[in-house]
């Protein structure tokens, strides 16, 4: 059943209403089906950038849907399915990179997450435009984890700073004055490696 | 650099606050260079997401996960029940998985069920409840399940010998949380025998350990309160 890859949408598919749907009639598992299916790549790339390091990105990942079918019976519906997984793999991730941070603090080297090769951004991107997006992309990783994760669910996963709030429980004000302070520090790291435009 | 600096000041702020502008950044060259450039910011910071794709095989890992699981829940007379899904699950994982399997990885899970039976992840307990950890350890020879209050006292200890349950590739223990502190989880693999404990202690202990060539893998640290 959920074996099968991830396939894109049909137009007018709503895995929200599929998932509630599902939920509704008890179907733990159809309703995890739905939600890899709809949310896994992009809660992947999500967990990807928080944490940098592949394996632990993908046990990140990994932990956030085993966390998200064993809450299930205590999901109340009151948000949604989407905004409810990056809340949990917000957590988890935070959480791996302060496991990360304490290993390193006492063993050095042992915690240290490895330098992974970044992915390809695609066939279409023009080599100066490749450059660029890697160095945005070690500019994010230089950003406190709390900031990064504000600025990529506002950013590349498009959720309002009410979404953000209400799920993240955190203050909609606290969020933009977050966001709106990173983008100065991202474009000083920019500069810095000579893309001052 | 600009010469004027309002947009950074304010006008970002105003923007993420979906306020408008006001008349000065409608005129101002320098803050219109500046939108322009955040502009753009913005397009790379969105565009830095996309090629990272998971990894071939990861639906399938996710399913088998859940099994394993489900498994581990289920009431002993009814494990016959899973020899067809399990069955399934490992056709899967082995036709999706990629060509060259993954080196083992070493991790230590850490659970904490309490008087009521709940069982959760997370950081935080109180004495009573019960840490279950959860050990992949490959096809180490040798390998340690260890458990310090404070960092300090070693309160779990264990190889093949009880609470400790060896299984394929798995080690496990459970421990009853006996007091208020601090509870850090270590898992010590070998191909040789592992030392005893230095007696000092959590940092001298994986210090000694390391020495020998082992391995050492830290758990999630549980606060009891």
């Amino acid at each position: 059943m959920g074996a099968e890859s991830a396939a894109p949408r049909a137009a007018g598919e709503d895995p929200e209403q599929e998932a509630r749907e599902a939920l509704v009639r008890g179907d733990r598992d159809g309703v995890l089906a739905i939600l890899v299916r709809a949310y896994g790549p992009a809660l992947y790339r999500y967990c990807r950038q928080m944490v940098a390091d592949p394996d632990l990105a993908k046990d990140v990942h990994q932990s956030t849907f085993l966390q998200a079918f064993e809450g299930l019976e205590g999901f109340g519906g009151r948000f949604l399915f989407r905004a409810w997984l990056y809340r949990i793999a917000r957590h988890r991730c935070l959480d791996a990179l302060k496991i990360a941070r304490r290993r390193e603090k006492r063993f050095p080297g042992a915690g240290e997450l490895p330098e992974s090769p970044d992915p390809d951004p695609g066939a279409d991107v023009s080599l100066g435009e490749r450059d660029r997006i890697a160095a945005v992309r070690r500019c994010l990783g230089e950003l406190a984890p709390h900031i990064r994760s504000a600025v990529l669910l506002r950013f590349q996963e498009g959720f309002s700073y009410d979404q953000m709030a209400g799920r993240l429980r955190e203050r909609a004000p606290t969020l933009q004055a977050r966001v709106a302070r990173a983008l100065p520090g991202l474009r000083r790291c920019l500069e810095a490696q000579g893309f001052a435009s | 650099m600009s010469a004027c600096r309002r947009f950074e000041e304010e006008g970002l702020l105003r923007l993420e606050q979906g306020l408008p502008l006001g008349e000065h950044f409608a005129t101002c060259a320098d803050c219109l260079a500046e939108r322009a450039f955040y502009e753009r910011l913005r397009g790379d910071i969105a565009a830095a997401g996309e090629g990272i794709e998971p990894p071939p095989g990861w639906e399938a890992e996710l399913w088998a996960a859940v099994a394993q699981r489900k498994a581990s829940r289920r009431r002993p007379w009814s494990w016959w029940l899973l020899v067809p899904a399990a069955a399934a699950v490992l056709v899967a994982v082995l036709l999706l998985r990629p060509s060259a399997p993954p080196p083992a990885r070493l991790a230590l899970a850490v659970e904490v069920e309490t008087g009521t039976g709940t069982v959760r992840r997370g950081a935080e307990a109180h004495p009573g409840d019960r840490l279950r950890l959860r050990a992949s350890i490959g096809e180490a020879g040798h390998a340690e399940l260890r458990v310090y209050r404070n960092n300090r006292a070693l309160v779990l200890r264990c190889s093949t010998e009880p609470p400790c349950r060896r299984g394929q590739g798995t080690l496990e223990a459970e421990l009853p949380l006996p007091a208020i502190g601090s509870y850090q989880s270590l898992l010590l693999t070998s191909e040789r025998a592992l030392p005893g404990e230095a007696g000092a202690g959590l940092d001298p202990d994986v210090a000694a350990a390391l020495e020998t060539g082992a391995r050492a893998t830290l758990g999630t640290e549980v606060e009891a309160r």
